[in-house]
């Protein structure tokens, strides 16, 4: 296949645990010599091939700096492709998960700024474990399903994250 | 024979050959142009000194006046003078009747949903009138510059949606322009801070114009632009500020709202008169026909203060979007004359914990912004190449699904250029046929989103209900305009579109417009056809022979070289003649052979980016 792995596209060893400066350092560099401004008076082909590959270096970038899409890509790439929705057997997680709704809605239902800000710290918490407790198992064959799991309370608490940040739109009138 | 011909580089630009490009801001009041001049980027005056054009358009029924003079006659002439044209780009008849009673021209419809205004000259669409300002910015760059323009940057307000973005370039494309890049308007002025104080770190650009407000939150390392997220209102602005003092003169006088035109822009004008006073006075009085009062300054700030607390609301989203905290901003720019308003600039001292920096003229920073761009674009710098701007697009862009709703495929503050595609299926037997609408907005509802476009995918072969696999593709480019693919993957089948606004002009609308165009009107149509395909090929040449003098060697076998040699003999042959259609062709067939060459270049550049690196990382 002619399309470089993302990690291979900014020169990394495929990792979980990754330096996001020195990513966002590369990625600046690499965008300075693909981004359609360099050819702006190129050919129309120069041009959109300059697009391309531009859109490409973003895709990649965004995938690797966000922790949740990062975990996904890893796992695709060591035992192929996962689907987007499953159901997923992890009851006390599940469980997790409904208090945690709960407590937004009556954040919400109380207008409380400060206790989103609390409940943002604690989510904050849980996410920085699951990143390491994921950083741990996800290149053992043997712990895969555990990953798997790992990576989809990820998913579900960023999930969680874009919610607190509308929430907190909502209260903002 | 071929190749000794070559060698001469007759065709390649002279080394100090500068190509002149320029920067123009195209503002709700006013609009500027902008050139960077040995080495400093100022704004270009016209024949009295002015820097300033008010957007300001009077249609006469054999001529057309722009600027100042139009501006003075909007109340006398009110029904043929346009302002604030800008308001209405990219909107459609409904937009504009929510507007309603604010503006006094007589409105009719034209082959595509968009508003025309009513004329002595005829109806003219707000794209129309946007190119007359051009066209006096781009007569004014080329007289004073001394030659034809390469190209010009052009802003956009950076909350502008697809419609209004396609609106903007359509002008310009009419005006004769070839517009090098849509830039946001808070990305060209921090480009002009940036540059010229030396901003690093994270900077807020609070731009506050005549009728759009936008707040971008950006990230500077080294000459890299990097915007994290961007919002604001496109109906907010100074001409907000105006209507409320205007409100207040109606109340406090006990004036009937029903205004003649003439009347309205005459309330209007001692309405802004007003607000510029309060500026420097503490107190101002206010006079209309017979009635007189005093407008304090507390009592304007009370007046706009909803307006300035929507502004400071979009900041604060803005910058929880782009996930830093209010404390790591290290600095606030102040853009936008509206801006000069005491109470805006202390509302957002008060919300950035800071003091505004304001020492690039609100006014001006964004042409100054431009026009360094324009000249990076148009290829004057190519050893520096220091500048690299980082836009998103500033609306999560998306489709409808099944029970009108929208499903997001490109969320807001993405940085662009993107390409992100999503897979749907049919969901009925046999279906040959699917309808694809794209939407823009933030709203879960597809009715509270802007539809951008709607086409249809055909001929996709009968199967059971989600068995066929569609691939939606949308692809938005470095000006922020968006292009749209469907693909049925099994058979292949596709179609695609480059999104025309549904509040856009048509095709014929604008074919129509270029030959109304006094512009275009004395010239010899074929000439002028000709001359385009002389300058696309030319651009063709210096590009590929500035390329085979760089990597030629390196990137090329013989055999590879010697075919782009034949090519590009030929067409530098063809050129000295006079058959567009010939050296269409070969300049079509010089781009293909050269396709691969083109494509070695760049992955080389990806390469020597990452090899530099790798050097900088054993040198520490």
């Amino acid at each position: 296949m002619g399309i470089p792995c993302h990690f291979a596209l900014f020169e990394l060893q495929p990792s979980f645990r990754l330096d996001l400066e020195q990513l966002a350092t590369r990625y600046r560099e690499l965008a300075r010599g693909v981004h359609p401004d360099r050819f702006a008076d190129a050919s129309e082909r120069e041009q959109r091939l300059a697009l391309e590959q531009s859109a490409s270096l973003n895709e990649a970038y965004q995938t690797l700096k966000s922790p949740p899409k990062r975990a996904r890509y890893l796992l695709a790439m060591n035992g192929g492709e996962l689907p987007l929705e499953v159901t997923v057997h992890d009851p006390d997680f599940l469980m997790q998960q409904m208090q945690l709704r709960e407590e937004l809605e009556d954040l919400q239902d109380e207008a409380d700024l400060a206790g989103v800000a609390v409940f943002k710290r604690r989510l904050k918490v849980a996410q920085d474990e699951l990143y390491e407790s994921f950083a741990a198992c996800w290149d053992d064959a043997a712990q895969r399903e555990q990953a798997e799991r790992l990576m989809r309370r990820m998913q579900f608490l960023d999930k969680l994250t874009y919610e607190v940040r509308q929430l907190e739109e909502r209260l903002d009138d | 024979m071929a190749l000794l011909q070559i060698a001469e580089p007759g065709q390649s630009p002279q080394p100090h050959q500068r190509r002149l490009a320029v920067g123009i801001d195209l503002g709700t009041t006013n609009s500027l142009v902008a050139a960077l001049r040995s080495g400093l980027s100022e704004p270009l005056p016209d024949a009295d000194g002015q820097v300033i054009l008010p957007s300001a358009v009077r249609y006469h029924a054999d001529h057309t006046e722009v600027g100042e003079s139009a501006k003075r006659a909007a109340s006398t002439d009110p029904l043929n003078t346009v302002l604030s044209v800008k308001r209405l780009m990219g909107r459609g008849l409904s937009d504009v009747k929510q507007l309603g009673d604010q503006l006094p021209y007589r409105f009719v419809g034209g082959e595509s949903h968009m508003p025309f205004i009513d004329t002595v000259q005829g109806p003219k669409s707000p794209v129309e009138v946007s190119a007359d300002i051009l066209k006096v910015l781009r007569q004014r760059a080329e007289t004073t510059l001394g030659g034809e323009l390469v190209g010009a940057v052009i802003t956009v307000p950076a909350y502008f949606d697809d419609a209004q973005r396609q609106a903007t370039k359509d002008a310009a494309k009419l005006a004769g322009l070839n517009v090098l890049r849509l830039l946001n308007e808070p990305t060209a002025a921090a480009v002009a801070y940036g540059l010229d104080q030396h901003a690093e770190g994270l900077v807020a650009i609070y731009d506050l114009g005549g009728g759009t407000f936008d707040i971008s939150i950006l990230r500077l390392t080294g000459g890299v632009f990097e915007v994290l997220a961007t919002g604001g209102d496109t109906a907010l602005g100074g001409d907000d500020f105006d209507h409320a003092i205007a409100g207040w003169i109606i109340n406090s006088a006990g004036l009937s709202a029903d205004l003649d035109p003439g009347e309205q822009r005459h309330l209007l004008q001692a309405a802004c008169a007003a607000k510029e006073a309060l500026t420097d006075a503490a107190s101002v009085e206010v006079s209309y026909g017979n009635w007189s009062a005093q407008l304090t300054r507390e009592a304007f700030d009370s007046l706009i203060e909803p307006m300035v607390a929507r502004s400071l609301k979009a900041c604060r989203r803005a910058v929880r979007d782009s996930g830093v905290e209010l404390e790591d901003v290290a600095a606030v720019v102040m853009v936008g004359g509206s801006t000069r308003v005491p109470r805006v600039r202390e509302a957002v001292a008060e919300a950035f914990g800071r003091q505004p920096l304001t020492e690039i003229d609100p006014d001006q920073v964004v042409a100054i912004g431009a026009a360094i761009q324009a000249d990076t674009l148009a290829g004057n710098k190519r050893d520096g190449g220091e500048l690299l701007l980082l836009d998103v697009i500033p609306l999560s862009l998306g489709l409808e699904t099944m029970g009108g709703l929208m499903e997001k495929v490109i969320p807001r503050n993405t940085t662009i250029p993107v390409a992100r595609a999503q897979d749907f299926t049919t969901y009925k037997d046999g279906q040959t046929a699917m309808m694809i609408h794209v939407l823009q907005g933030e709203r879960e509802l597809i009715s509270d989103c802007r539809s951008l476009a709607r086409f249809e995918l055909r001929g996709i072969p009968a199967m059971v209900a989600g068995a066929a696999k569609i691939r939606v593709t949308f692809q938005v480019d470095a000006d922020g305009l968006l292009s749209v693919a469907a693909r049925e993957l099994g058979s292949g089948v596709e179609a695609s579109i480059q999104v025309k606004p549904s509040y856009g002009l048509t095709d014929g609308e604008i074919a129509k417009m270029l030959k109304d165009s006094f512009q275009y009107a004395g010239d010899d149509k074929v000439a002028r056809v000709l001359r385009e395909q002389q300058v696309d090929a030319r651009r063709l040449l210096e590009a590929v022979q500035g390329a085979l003098e760089v990597d030629g060697e390196r990137l090329l076998d013989a055999e590879e070289r010697m075919v782009i040699d034949l090519q590009m003999q030929e067409l530098a042959e063809l050129m000295k003649g006079s058959d567009g259609y010939a050296i269409e062709q070969q300049t079509k067939r010089l781009s293909q052979v050269t396709d691969a060459f083109a494509a070695r270049r760049m992955n080389q550049t990806v390469k020597a980016a990452l090899a530099g690196r790798n050097l900088n990382e054993i040198e520490e």
